[in-house]
C-alpha cells in the first residue's frame, strides 16, 4: 500500500520542481484527466485487494478512459453541451464505488485480524 | 505477494501522473485566481475579446482611411508648395515683386543749353521716345528688370508723352529720369554707349545722360492694378 502513496508524492515533487503550468484553455481537459487518473488508481487498488488485477486491463482502461473523457469534453465544447459533466459524474460514481469496495475489504481484513 | 507488488507498481505509475496533473492544475487555478479572472467569467471575457477584436478591425480600417487621407493632404501640401514656388517665380518674371541685382542706373535730364534762334526748345528736352529707346536698348542688351522713375516696365507698360511730362504705367513722371536696369552691367553699359547709339544722339542735343554701373540695383515691383478685361487664357489643348 505504500508504493502508490510514494508514487503520488514523487509526482507532486516532480511537478513542484518544474515550473509546470497548463494553458488555461486546457484546464477542463486536465481536470477530467485528473479524475480519470484518480478513478484508475482506485480501480487498480480495488482489483489489487480483490486479487483480480491485470496489468493489460489496468493500462488499457486508464488510456481508453482518459481518451474517451477527453474526446467527450472536446465534442461537448464543440456542441456547446457540457458532456464533461457526464464523464465527471461517471468517474465520481466509479471512484465512490471502488473506494467503498476497498474500504469494506480493508475493514474485513482488519476485523479478521482483530477477530483472530 | 509478487502479484500485490506488481499492481502497486502500476498504480504508483499512474499516481505519479496524477500527482503531476494535480500540481499543474492547482497552479493553473491559482494563476487564474491571481489574474482575478473567475473561470465562470472566462466566457464573458472571451466574448468581450471577440467584440473588441471586431472593434479593433473596424478601427484599423479607419486608421487606413485616415492615413490615406493624410497622405493625400501631405501630397496636396507638396503641390501647394510647388505652386507657391512657381507663383513666386512667375510674379518675379511678371515684374510684380521688387528685385535686386547688378545692373546700371541711367540718368537723363533736359539740356541746359538755351535754344538758339530758329531752334525749337523741344529738341533739348527728354522725350518719351528717348526713354523708350533707352529702355528698348537695355532690354535688347539682356536687362531682366527695368524701371523708369520707380515705374516697373511690365507687359502692359507704356511710355508716352503726356503734355509737359511723360506717362509710364499711367503715372506721370518728370525729369530727371532715372532708369534702373538689372542685368550684366558691362553689357548694358556698352549697349547704351554704342557708336551712334542712343546716348550719342541724346548727348548731341545736350541732354545730360549718365550711366552708373552698380553691383546692386533695386527695381521696384509693379504697383498698379492688373485687369485683363479682354484677354482670356486659352487652354493648352485648344491653342492654334
Amino acid at each position: 500500500m505504500i508504493l502508490p502513496i510514494v508514487g503520488l508524492i514523487a509526482g507532486i515533487i516532480i511537478a513542484l520542481l518544474t515550473p509546470l503550468r497548463f494553458p488555461i484553455e486546457y484546464s477542463q481537459y486536465i481536470a477530467i484527466g485528473i479524475l480519470a487518473a484518480l478513478d484508475c488508481v482506485c480501480g487498480g487498488i480495488r482489483a489489487g485487494v480483490q486479487g483480480t488485477f491485470d496489468s493489460t486491463v489496468f493500462i488499457s482502461g486508464f488510456l481508453v478512459n482518459t481518451a474517451l473523457a477527453t474526446i467527450l469534453t472536446m465534442v461537448g465544447d464543440k456542441l456547446g453541451v457540457d458532456l464533461v459533466l457526464g464523464a465527471t459524474v461517471a468517474f465520481s460514481i466509479r471512484i465512490f464505488t471502488n473506494v467503498g469496495i476497498i474500504r469494506r475489504h480493508i475493514l474485513d481484513k482488519w476485523f479478521k485480524k482483530t477477530g483472530k | 505477494m509478487k502479484r500485490t507488488r506488481k499492481f502497486e507498481l502500476y498504480v504508483a505509475g499512474v499516481c505519479i501522473i496524477l500527482g503531476i496533473l494535480l500540481v499543474g492544475q492547482v497552479r493553473t487555478q491559482e494563476y487564474i485566481g491571481k489574474s482575478q479572472i473567475p473561470s465562470r467569467r472566462l466566457e464573458d471575457l472571451s466574448d468581450m475579446l471577440r467584440r473588441s477584436d471586431a472593434e479593433r478591425m473596424i478601427l484599423e480600417k479607419e486608421v487606413e482611411v485616415l492615413r490615406e487621407q493624410m497622405s493625400k493632404v501631405v501630397e496636396g501640401e507638396k503641390t501647394a508648395e510647388t505652386i507657391r514656388a512657381e507663383l513666386a517665380k512667375v510674379r518675379m518674371v511678371a515684374g510684380l515683386t521688387t528685385t535686386e541685382g547688378s545692373g546700371v542706373v541711367v540718368t537723363l535730364n533736359d539740356s541746359k543749353r538755351q535754344a538758339g534762334p530758329g531752334e525749337s526748345p523741344e529738341l533739348f528736352l527728354v522725350h518719351d521716345n528717348d526713354i523708350l529707346q533707352v529702355v528698348n536698348e537695355l532690354f535688347a542688351a539682356g536687362a531682366e528688370a527695368v524701371s523708369v522713375n520707380g515705374q516697373r516696365m511690365i507687359a502692359t507698360s507704356e511710355v508716352r508723352c503726356s503734355g509737359p511730362v511723360i506717362s509710364v504705367n499711367n503715372v506721370r513722371i518728370g525729369p530727371p529720369y532715372e532708369i534702373h536696369a538689372i542685368g550684366n552691367p558691362d553689357a548694358l553699359d556698352s549697349a547704351l554707349h554704342m557708336r551712334d547709339g542712343i546716348l550719342d544722339t541724346l548727348r548731341a542735343w545736350g541732354i545730360e545722360a549718365k550711366v552708373q554701373k552698380l553691383p546692386a540695383v533695386q527695381v521696384p515691383g509693379y504697383k498698379g492694378g492688373l485687369y485683363f478685361q479682354y484677354a482670356k487664357q486659352v487652354p493648352e489643348g485648344a491653342q492654334k
